[in-house]
């Protein structure tokens, strides 16, 4: 169990977040939307440690990840929304730097690393440098480094953006994968493609959850509507 | 795999896929051998080893490289956003730092190794004399002093690197902090009050290079070393964990974070001066002691006996304090290792041991010199400005130590001959008073006088006869240079002749094997358009070998050439060995016939005779006019026929450095070692690095 409790961050005159709380369930793919800064960005990275918040807690099955940031982020995979990855390296050879940097034992490395490739879907570009790569596949790079290890936890910044319709639709894919071992929180504006495999969509905002639609028992232009109006500040 | 090793392999692998890290490579190895030519160049025929000279040449690009070398590691990951990715991994950012740090710093190892097996194969190729006393281990302290510092200048670059986005400024601001900055204060001071150099020392980056690779480890300078790495690591780190914290819920962090650096940095200073006010100087037996000494030096120690107390009377934070008692140090321990004379050392500081200071100012001595005592009573002294070599410590040694030995020089009178006892321009009291020092008695004979030439005499001088000497004369001294009373002991003779007259002694020099001839000088180099500035010593004989680099400074002399009498007549013993001591313009200026083999066993002592071209050689007026080697030749001549070879021998200061190279050679050495190999290490690793891109 993921629980993320009364989370707040402000830059010196602006208050971001106020009160940011939610709970992710093992094996379930969240949502966050949201709209352009409303602060999604930033409680991804306070959820990466990458930010100091003001106040809340962070939990992972009942041990607060901020207390021991090093075991947290060990049960952590992060994705930016830009994959800022070492253009020299291969993909295999990247995503084994990884894996040793996350102290990942040797032996059982190549296996982590064919498995994230076979679920990425990189197998014809395994040894090609990653400056010869196309955007799309630098994503699904960052995304099988984000689930190298499969981590308890997986972020994802605006997983989806500058990806096309094929690349969409892989990404899906992919995550539903990794949803199968891990509680995944999504960030992004595609709402019709986020409520396609989001178990649970969170509006985010005001700097604060406003709305948390499950997508049980709703049939897709159901979910979107419901979403859509969540962001304009309707339903709850 | 650790994190920390993870990353030094990434910060590698990162590096050799840059063209910028090729270029620092290149661009280090060409300063280096730059520096390294251009030093050897100005320091031959200095009292400097070769090992220090080449730590101090690649020392001062050590920072330009760290600098390059650094600027990407944590710069470049804060521009491209990799930091979030680093950041979020389960990693403290210690680890980074010193990954990064190792990376960098084993980068800067493998240029030195690279820069120094270049060196020493460079040097072997252009100049092997060099190479003869040293060997690859001698290098080792230069490169520890190397690798001590480059420690610190990688820190720096990665503290640097950390605190810019932009890896350019971190580049420069590295370069700033470690190079510009501390020479460019350093110099300015120096410019301000020069007057502070010798109190000071060399510049402290280089002071400190060098005193470690001629075996002397400050502790202190160290402790202070590391020191400071570590801090600039600690300062990296805090640097990147600092980045967890924009916003207001990071201020608390924030603050605490600049406080434990401030805490930090106070710590390092005050560890810093503990250090150095707990100091240890080490002078460790490495670079091979044995080869500091010439053989005759250590045949002097030991056969000396006694004892010598040595007292070096300046301040103890003089620069030149260091290099003194490391050099006393090796001769007391030189001359233990020898079972001869013992010495001991005493250092009187004028502001600190104010009584027995007090004492050697009564008794005269200058401050800033070596004061050398006997049984309490003071029997010579050495002004630090004049030199303290090897050669001029031994020298007292001998003096003060062996078995009185009457040695007197002759001057030859009644030939129009110059006076020792002649305080004019055209005198020779500034000579007859160096050799009195030297412990030589100076008398004069009148061969025309029916006086025989006396058991003490060690030699006889015609200094610049102007009238002819009689047959009685010339048979005399015949007689004096083929042996006393079949005593098998052959006379010594220094001749100094008067350009426009030869005063007759001339035939006898024709019949040992020199034959004065008007000098036909051609591209010599002169100061007034009279005189002539020789330059080129014979290296193989005793008198002129020592000269090598130096000058002397001759008025419109004669030259010699061999006669018929040199070498061919006569063998074995009887043999008339000529050799020339002074070349210029394609004439031998000076000129030394030997006959005969040293056999002290059998009390049988060589004729030798030396001939210079120029009375005014070693006229009081040129001996003062002339920045020049003229009176140190005289005396060195002196002393090679009064049998004291061990006084002028080459090899008596083995710390001058000669190379041997020619203009040619220099220039080619600049160009292989400086230009064309940095050339190919640049190709070559930029080619790897096009490889690396385009596969």
């Amino acid at each position: 169990m993921y629980e993320v409790r009364n989370i707040a961050f402000s830059y010196s005159d602006r208050s971001v977040l106020k009160d940011v709380s939610f709970v992710v369930s093992p094996g379930e793919t969240v949502s966050l939307v949201g709209d352009n800064g409303a602060g999604k960005t930033t409680l991804i990275k306070i959820l990466a440690t990458l930010m100091t918040p003001e106040s809340g807690t962070i939990r992972v099955d009942g041990q607060d990840a901020l207390a021991h940031p090093i075991r947290y982020r060990s049960q952590l995979g992060y994705m930016q929304e830009n994959p800022a990855l070492y253009e020299d390296m291969t993909v295999k050879g990247y995503l084994r730097y990884r894996a040793q940097l996350k102290g990942e034992p040797d032996k059982r490395i190549r296996r982590r690393v064919g498995e994230a490739i076979e679920i990425c879907k990189l197998a014809d570009t395994r040894d090609r440098p990653i400056r010869h790569l196309s955007f799309g596949q630098k994503k699904r790079v960052a995304l099988a480094d984000a689930m190298l290890l499969r981590p308890r936890v997986v972020l994802l910044d605006d997983v989806l953006a500058g990806l096309d319709c094929g690349m969409r639709e892989a990404a899906a894919e992919i995550i539903s994968n990794v949803a199968a071992f891990s509680s995944v929180i999504v960030t992004g504006h595609e709402i019709t493609d986020l409520v396609k495999w989001s178990t649970r969509i969170l509006v985010l905002r005001g700097g604060v959850i406003s709305a948390s639609i499950p997508s049980a028992g709703l049939q897709h232009g159901e979910f979107v509507a419901k979403v859509s109006a969540a962001l304009r500040g309707g339903a709850k | 795999m650790s994190p920390v090793r993870v990353t030094f392999r990434r910060t590698i692998g990162q590096a050799r896929s840059l063209y910028t890290a090729a270029l620092a490579c290149a661009g280090f190895l060409a300063a280096a051998a730059v520096l390294f030519a251009f030093n050897l160049d100005a320091a031959e025929g200095c009292r400097v080893r070769l090992v220090p000279l080449w730590t101090v040449s690649v020392a001062p690009a050590l920072p330009i490289l760290a600098a390059l070398l650094g600027m990407d590691v944590w710069s470049d990951e804060r521009k491209t956003g990799r930091i979030d990715l680093l950041l979020a991994a389960p990693v403290r950012e210690r680890d980074f730092v010193i990954g990064k740090f190792l990376g960098v710093w084993a980068m800067t190892l493998v240029d030195i190794a690279i820069a120094l097996a270049t060196s020493i194969g460079f040097i072997e190729y252009f100049a092997p004399a060099l190479m003869e006393n040293v060997s690859f281990a001698s290098f080792l302290p230069g490169v520890f002093a190397l690798a001590m510092q480059s420690a610190l200048w990688s820190a720096v670059a990665v503290a640097m690197s950390a605190l810019f986005r932009n890896p350019a400024a971190s580049a420069v601001a590295t370069a700033a902090l470690l190079s510009a900055i501390p020479r460019g204060l350093w110099y300015a001071l120096m410019a301000w009050a020069p007057e502070g150099r010798p109190r000071f020392g060399e510049m402290p980056l280089d002071a400190q290079a060098y005193d470690i690779a001629s075996g002397l480890v400050s502790t202190g300078t160290v402790v202070a070393y590391a020191v400071l790495a570590v801090s600039a690591l600690f300062l990296a780190s805090k640097t990147v964990a600092s980045l967890r914290c924009p916003g207001r819920g990071g201020r608390g962090l924030l603050a605490s974070t600049r406080t434990t650096v401030a805490l930090g940095i106070v710590s390092a200073v005050l560890a810093v001066a503990l250090a150095y006010r707990l100091d240890v100087v080490l002078d460790l037996p490495i670079g091979g002691r044995e080869a500091r000494f010439s053989p005759r030096t250590r045949s002097i120690l030991a056969e000396s006996r006694g004892t010598v107390e040595i007292t070096a009377f300046l301040e103890r934070g003089d620069g030149r304090f260091r290099p003194l008692s490391h050099f006393l140090r090796a001769l007391v321990a030189e001359a233990d290792a020898m079972c001869g004379v013992r010495i001991e050392v005493r250092y009187v500081d004028p502001t600190l041991d104010l009584g027995a200071a007090s004492r050697l100012v009564r008794e005269g001595v200058e401050r800033d010199s070596l004061v050398f005592e006997q049984d309490g009573r003071i029997v010579g002294r050495l002004r630090l400005a004049d030199g303290y070599g090897e050669r001029a410590c031994v020298s007292l040694i001998e003096r003060v130590t062996l078995p009185f030995q009457r040695s007197c020089v002759y001057w030859t009178t009644g030939h129009g001959e110059a006076s020792t006892t002649d305080y004019g321009p055209d005198g020779l009291s500034d000579i007859a008073r160096d050799l009195a020092l030297d412990g030589y008695g100076n008398k004069t004979i009148d061969l025309a006088g029916g006086a025989a030439i006396a058991d003490d005499c060690a030699l006889v001088v015609v200094a610049g006869a102007r009238n002819d000497f009689s047959v009685v004369e010339l048979n005399r001294l015949r007689s004096y240079l083929e042996g006393r009373g079949g005593k098998n002991e052959g006379g010594r003779l220094l001749v100094l002749l008067d350009t426009a007259h030869l005063g007759g002694i001339h035939t006898l020099l024709t019949e040992w094997g020199i034959r004065p001839v008007p000098a036909a000088l051609s591209g010599t180099r002169t100061l007034s358009g009279t005189d002539v500035v020789v330059s080129d010593f014979a290296a193989d004989h005793v008198v002129s070998a020592p000269f090598a680099g130096q000058r002397v400074v001759l008025d419109s002399p004669v030259a010699f050439v061999p006669s018929a009498a040199a070498d061919e007549s006569g063998t074995g013993a009887d043999r008339k060995r000529y050799s020339p001591l002074l070349k210029a313009g394609g004439a031998t200026l000076a000129a030394a016939v030997e006959r005969g083999e040293e056999r002290s066993d059998l009390a049988i002592r060589p004729t030798r005779i030396v001939a210079i071209g120029d009375v005014g050689f070693s006229l009081n007026a040129h001996l003062a006019a002339f920045a020049n080697a003229n009176r140190d030749f005289i005396l060195n001549s002196v002393k090679y026929l009064s049998g004291r070879d061990a006084l002028t021998q080459a090899g008596t200061e083995p710390d001058l450095l000669v190379s041997g190279m020619d203009r040619t050679a220099r220039a080619r050495l600049v160009v292989a070692s400086g230009l064309a190999f940095p050339a190919l290490v640049f190709l070559l690793m930029a080619a790897g690095v096009a490889r690396r891109r385009n596969r």
